[in-house]
C-alpha cells in the first residue's frame, strides 16, 4: 500500500479546496462516518458469527462469545470443497474473462465500421434482458452440453456475463493509450497480432490487473447461476452458505461463520489489488 | 515487455494447472458401483430418513448419493429436470403441495412395501390420472400449537380465540413474556397465523368451504370466501392480536416463519404455531433457550367452531418415469426398507419430531414417548376440518392473491378490512381460473 | 474478405462463441417460450402469439405498481450510489494520514456477496430484534417496524442497494479522477476559481465519459435488481415494493408459468434497452453543453 502514499496526488478534489487546513476537522469527521457507515454491517456479520447459537437473534444482547461456529463450519467437508472449488472458479472465470474481453475491447476501440457496431449492439442488448427469462434455457444449455455442475458448466456462463461490461471497459483503456505507436510497429514490419500483443497489450496492463479484481470478487460473491448450475459435485460458497438459513430452519451463526471466512479471501485480493484497481480503471 | 510478458506467462501457468487439477477432481468423482441419487432438501428430518436408505443401500452395495438443494429452487429445478425426461435423481423429495403438478412425472409407488400401513388421509395430493399413488411418505408435516410449559400449565393453555388473548396480554402483564403469539405471515408462511385461525373458524378460502375436489371447485367457478363474514373476523382477529391487544409484535406481517421461530426460540413469546418438524429445534441446546419448555395442545378454537381442528399431511419420496427400469425396483426396494425400518423411524422421532410414517408404531411411541402422545393429543386426535392445500396448479397463484390481500388488508385501517377483502376476491378468483 | 476483416473477427471470435452459446442461445429459447403455452410442470409448446404479452400488458398491478417501482427504484439507486460514490471519490483523491485505510473500509461491501448482505439487512432492521431497533430504543426513540410499511420497506432496500454499489461508483470514478491531466487544475488554481466552481466546470465535464459509462451500465442493472429485493421483503407487504424483475420471477418460478414470466422478462428487456440507449444520449449531450 505504500504506493498509494507515495504517488504523488494531486489536489484536484473538492473536498481538498473546502478545507485546506482550517476544515480538516469537518474532513476528519466525514472520513470517520463513511468509514463506520461502510463497515458496520460488516462488523456486525463478524459480531454474529462470534455469537453461540442461542445469541445469534438477539446479537445485541449477552456477552457470550465463541469460535465454535468456525470449528463447526471449517469440520465440514463440503464447506471445505466449496471454498476450494469457489477459488477455482473464480480465478479461472478471472483468466479466461480477462483473455476473450482484450480482444473484443481491442476491436471496439481501434475499429469503426459496420461489425464493431454489430458486436456493439449484440452485447448491448444482450447485457439488457433480465435474468429471469435465460436462467433455465441456461439451465438446460448446461444439460444437453453435459457440463452441468460441473467447472465449466459455470465458468462459461460466468465469462458470457462479463463479455459486455468488460469489452466496454477494456475499449477504455484501449481508447486513452495512443495507437501511432502500433502503427510505427506495423509499419516496422509487424503483423496486425504482433501489434496488438507487442505495443497495446502491455499498454493495457494495468487495467487488465484493476478489471481481474473486479471479476474475481464478482464471481467470488455470485449466487444465482451458482445456484442454478451447480448441485452436488461441484458445491460453491454463496451456496452453501445461503443454505444454512432457509424457509424451513436456519443456522445462523453458521451462515455467518461461513461469510465471514467467505470474506477472508476477498479481503487479501482487494488489499493486495487495491492498487492496481486504482491505477488501471480508466474509461 | 518483460513484465507483460511474465503476467501473461503467469496467467497461462494458473490457468493450465488449475483446467488440470479441476480435471482430476472431476475424473475422481466418477462413480463406478450400482448408485441411486436422491434429490433432497436439507433438513433434519429428510436426513434422518436418508440415514435409513443408507442403512439398506450399505448393506446391499449401493451408493447412496445425496444431492442437497436449497428450498428456493428445489420445486423449480426438479420440475425442469422432470419434464425435460433427464435422469439426474432416481428419488426426490415430494410434498403436496406439488402433487398435482408432478403427478404425470412420476412412477407409481403402490407396490412398495409398508405403503399399507401409512395414513391415508394425507395422501390425497398424491393420486395419479390411473387412481395410482406416486409417493412415499417420510414423516409427517402437521401444524402445532406450540406453548411454553414454564409460564402455563397444561389446563391454562388457550383453547379459544379469546382465552389466547386474555391469556397472552396476562403474561405480558406479569413481565413473563414480551410477546402473547408469533407466527409467520408472509407469502408461504401464511399457515402459522391467518390460516390456522380461518379453518379453526370454521371457515376456507374457496366455495364450496373444506372443498378439495377439482371438478367440484370448477363447478363452483373458484369462487372465493374471503368476504365472507367467517373469514372477515380472523383478518379482524389479526389485526386487533396486533394493533388493539397488542399480543403479536407490530412486524409481525413481514415475518417468515424464520423469525417468528427466533423470536420464540430467544424465548421472547409464549405461543407459536408452526410445523411440528420444528420441534427438534426448539429442543435443541446450541440454538435454542427454550430447551425442555415446549408444550404441545390444540389449536384454540374461534367463535364459529366447537372443537379444534387441525391439519395433517405428509413430505415424502418419489420416483421420476425417466428414470431406467432397473434403477427405479432399486428405489422402490430401499424406500421399501425404509418403509419396514422401525427402529429407524423411531429413532427419526426422537431426534427430530419428525412422525413416522408407519402408523402402526404411534400406539407404541405415544405410549412409550411423552412428546409423541402430546403431539398425538395435540394434532392427530383431532379431526381435520380438510387439507392445508389445494391441489390444482394455479394454487401457488391463488396462495399469492390471498397473502397480497391479507397482508393489505392487516397493513392498512381496521374499517377498510371489508372493502379491501371484497376488492380482492376478484384477484383470488383470476387467480384460480389462470386470467 | 480482406485481411483487416479477418482480424476483427479473430478478435471477437471468442468471446462471441461463449456470447451465443451462454446467453443469445437461452436468450431466445425464453423468448421463444414467451409465444407459447409453456408451464414448468407442463409444457404443451403450443404457439400462442401475443398472447402472454398482452396479458402482462393488460395487468393493471403490472402498469401501475411494477413499473414505477422499478423506475423509481433505478432512479434512486442511482442517483444516491452516484453522488456518495463521487463525494468518496473526491475525498480520497486527497492526501491524508489514514487514506489507505478510509479507502479499505468502502471497499468492504464489494467482498460481501450481495445475497448475504441482503439477508443480514433483513435480520438487522427486523423490528424485535434488529439492531437498528435496539439502538433506536437505546436513544430513546420509538421503535420502527420497518419491513410491513411501503415506504420504510423501501428505504431499507435502497439503502442496501446503495451500500453495495457505492464503493463500484468510488472506485471507478477514483480511477478515472486519477488519471485526468493536473494542468487544468493549476490552472484554476493560479485564477483562484472556487471549490466549487472547479469541481463543476472542470473536473465533472472531465469526468464525464467515465460518468456516463457508469451511469448507464448502473442503471441497466438497477432496472433488474432481483436478489436483494426478493430477500429483504419478496416485494411486499403486500406487492408495495415489487420490482419488474420479481413480477416476472413470480410468474415463471413461483406460479410456473415460464411463457408468461418470460413476456415479462421480455418486456422489461426492451423497455431497459431504449431507456438506457436514451439515456447514453442524453447524458452525452447534457455534460457536453455543459462543458
Amino acid at each position: 500500500m505504500t504506493d498509494i502514499a507515495a504517488a504523488p496526488a494531486r489536489s484536484v478534489g473538492f473536498f481538498f479546496a473546502l478545507a485546506p487546513r482550517g476544515k480538516a476537522v469537518f474532513f476528519a469527521l466525514a472520513a470517520t462516518a463513511v468509514c463506520l457507515l461502510f463497515a458496520f454491517p460488516v462488523f456486525w456479520l463478524i459480531l454474529t458469527s462470534l455469537r453461540t447459537g442461542t445469541g445469534v437473534y438477539y446479537v445485541h444482547r449477552g456477552t457470550e462469545f465463541t469460535t465454535d461456529n468456525f470449528h463447526e463450519v471449517l469440520s465440514q467437508e463440503i464447506v471445505l470443497r466449496a471454498l476450494f472449488n469457489s477459488f477455482m472458479i473464480s480465478t479461472l472465470a478471472t483468466v479466461l474473462s480477462l483473455g476473450v474481453t482484450a480482444t473484443s475491447g481491442y476491436m471496439l476501440s481501434r475499429f469503426k465500421g459496420p461489425i464493431p457496431n454489430a458486436w456493439f449492439s449484440l452485447i448491448y442488448i444482450f447485457r439488457c434482458v433480465p435474468y429471469v427469462a435465460w436462467v433455465l434455457p441456461l439451465y438446460f444449455v448446461t444439460q444437453k452440453l453435459h457440463i452441468f455442475d460441473s467447472y465449466w458448466g459455470l465458468l462459461l456462463p460466468h465469462i458470457a456475463v462479463h463479455i459486455c461490461f468488460f469489452s466496454w471497459i477494456m475499449k477504455g483503456f484501449f481508447d486513452g493509450i495512443d495507437p501511432s505507436m502500433e502503427y510505427a510497429a506495423m509499419i516496422d514490419g509487424c503483423s496486425r497480432w504482433g501489434a496488438f500483443w507487442r505495443v497495446a497489450m502491455p499498454a493495457a496492463v494495468p487495467g487488465l490487473t484493476a478489471l481481474a479484481i473486479l471479476c474475481w470478487l464478482y464471481t467470488w460473491n455470485e449466487f444465482l447461476f451458482a445456484l442454478i448450475l451447480t448441485a452436488h459435485e461441484t458445491p460453491i460458497l454463496t451456496v452453501v452458505m445461503a443454505q444454512f438459513v432457509h424457509e424451513l430452519g436456519m443456522e445462523w451463526h453458521l451462515m455467518s461463520a461461513t461469510a465471514v471466512i467467505a470474506l477472508v479471501p476477498a479481503l487479501i485480493v482487494t488489499l493486495f489489488g487495491q492498487r492496481y484497481v486504482i491505477r488501471g480503471l480508466r474509461i | 515487455m518483460p513484465e507483460l510478458k511474465r503476467f501473461i506467462r503467469l496467467c497461462v501457468a494458473t490457468a493450465v494447472g488449475l483446467a488440470v487439477s479441476a480435471g482430476l477432481v472431476c475424473t475422481q468423482a466418477q462413480a463406478q458401483e450400482r448408485e441411486l441419487k436422491v434429490g433432497y432438501m436439507k433438513n433434519p428430518i429428510q436426513d434422518a430418513s436418508l440415514d435409513m436408505m443408507d442403512k439398506w443401500a450399505k448393506a446391499h452395495g449401493v451408493k447412496l448419493t445425496r444431492v442437497p438443494m436449497a428450498y428456493s429452487v428445489f420445486m423449480e429445478k426438479v420440475t425442469a429436470t422432470l419434464t425435460s425426461g433427464t435422469d439426474q435423481f432416481d428419488v426426490i423429495w415430494h410434498n403436496d403441495d406439488w402433487g398435482q403438478l408432478w403427478k404425470k412425472w412420476l412412477e407409481a409407488t403402490d407396490d412398495v412395501k409398508g405403503m399399507e400401513n401409512a395414513d391415508r388421509w394425507p395422501l390425497l395430493a398424491f393420486w395419479n390420472d390411473d387412481k395410482k399413488l406416486t409417493v412415499v411418505p417420510m414423516a409427517h408435516t402437521v401444524g402445532t400449537f406450540f406453548y411454553r410449559t414454564d409460564l402455563l400449565k397444561p389446563e391454562e393453555v388457550p383453547t379459544t380465540f379469546e382465552q389466547l388473548i386474555s391469556v397472552s396480554q396476562r403474561l405480558q402483564k406479569e413481565g413473563k413474556v414480551k410477546w402473547g403469539y408469533v407466527g409467520g405471515m408472509t407469502m408461504n408462511n401464511t399457515w402459522f397465523s391467518l390460516w390456522w385461525t380461518m379453518w379453526a373458524n370454521n371457515c376456507d378460502i374457496l366455495k364450496p368451504l373444506f372443498e378439495r375436489d377439482n371438478d367440484k371447485l370448477t363447478a363452483a367457478k373458484f369462487e372465493p370466501a374471503v368476504s365472507e363474514p367467517c373469514h372477515r373476523e380472523i383478518v379482524e382477529f389479526w389485526w386487533d392480536a396486533i394493533n388493539t391487544h397488542k399480543i403479536s409484535p407490530p412486524g409481525m406481517t413481514a415475518y417468515g416463519r424464520n423469525e417468528a421461530n427466533a423470536i420464540f426460540m430467544a424465548g421472547e413469546a409464549a405461543f407459536t404455531l408452526v410445523d411440528s418438524t420444528h420441534f427438534g429445534e426448539f429442543n435443541d441446546p446450541k440454538r435454542s433457550k427454550i430447551v425442555g419448555k415446549v408444550g404441545m395442545a390444540p389449536f384454540p378454537v374461534g367463535p364459529r367452531a366447537q372443537k379444534p381442528t387441525s391439519w395433517n399431511e405428509v413430505w415424502g419420496w418419489a420416483i421420476p418415469k425417466g428414470v431406467p427400469a432397473e434403477r427405479k425396483q432399486l428405489a422402490k426396494e430401499m424406500l421399501s426398507a425404509m418403509m419396514g425400518d422401525e427402529a429407524g423411524q423411531i429413532e427419526m422421532w426422537k431426534k427430530t419430531g419428525g412422525p413416522p410414517p408407519n402408523l402402526k408404531l404411534w400406539p407404541k411411541l405415544a405410549a412409550e414417548d411423552k412428546d409423541f402422545a402430546a403431539l398425538k393429543h395435540a394434532v392427530f386426535d383431532q379431526t381435520p376440518i380438510t387439507h392445508s392445500a389445494y391441489y390444482f396448479a394455479e394454487w401457488p397463484a391463488v396462495h399469492k392473491a390471498y397473502s397480497d390481500m391479507a397482508i393489505a388488508a392487516l397493513s392498512g385501517k381496521r374499517e377498510d378490512i371489508p372493502k379491501v377483502l371484497a376488492e380482492h376476491a376478484d384477484k383470488i378468483r383470476r387467480a384460480a381460473t389462470g386470467n | 474478405m480482406n485481411e483487416k476483416t479477418r482480424f476483427m473477427l479473430a478478435l471477437i471470435t471468442p468471446a462471441a462463441l461463449v456470447l451465443i452459446l451462454f446467453q443469445v442461445v437461452p436468450i431466445l429459447t425464453g423468448a421463444d417460450a414467451s409465444f407459447r403455452n409453456w408451464t414448468l410442470h407442463d409444457p404443451k409448446r403450443t404457439w400462442v402469439g401475443f398472447a402472454n404479452y398482452l396479458h402482462v400488458l393488460r395487468d393493471a398491478e403490472f402498469r401501475d405498481i411494477v413499473l414505477p417501482n422499478t423506475f423509481g427504484f433505478m432512479i434512486a439507486t442511482v442517483a444516491c450510489s452516484l453522488v456518495l460514490g463521487l463525494a468518496i471519490a473526491l475525498m480520497l483523491n486527497n492526501r491524508f494520514p489514514g487514506r489507505w485505510l478510509v479507502q479499505s473500509f468502502v471497499l468492504l461491501p464489494l467482498m460481501v456477496a450481495p445475497v448475504i448482505a441482503a439477508i443480514m439487512i433483513r435480520w438487522m432492521f427486523n423490528d424485535q430484534f434488529g439492531v437498528v431497533n435496539a439502538a433506536l430504543e437505546g436513544l430513546g426513540l420509538a421503535p420502527i417496524s420497518w419491513l410491513t410499511q411501503r415506504w420504510t420497506t423501501f428505504a431499507v432496500i435502497l439503502l442496501t442497494d446503495v451500500w453495495l454499489w457505492t464503493p463500484w461508483f468510488a472506485l471507478i470514478l477514483l480511477a478515472g479522477l486519477q488519471s485526468l491531466p493536473p494542468e487544468p487544475f493549476e490552472a484554476a488554481r493560479i485564477d483562484a476559481a472556487s471549490a466549487w466552481r472547479t469541481f463543476r466546470y472542470i473536473t465533472l465535464p472531465m469526468l464525464r465519459p467515465v460518468m456516463v459509462v457508469c451511469i448507464v451500465i448502473r442503471a441497466i442493472d438497477a432496472f433488474r435488481t432481483f436478489d436483494i429485493v426478493w430477500t429483504i421483503s419478496g416485494g411486499g407487504p403486500a406487492r408495495a415494493t415489487e420490482l419488474f424483475s420479481i413480477y416476472a420471477y413470480v410468474e415463471a418460478f413461483q406460479f410456473l408459468n415460464l411463457a408468461r414470466g418470460s413476456a415479462a422478462a421480455v418486456i422489461g428487456a426492451i423497455v431497459i434497452v431504449v431507456f438506457a440507449l436514451l439515456l447514453y444520449r442524453v447524458l452525452n449531450r447534457f455534460v457536453e453543453v455543459s462543458k
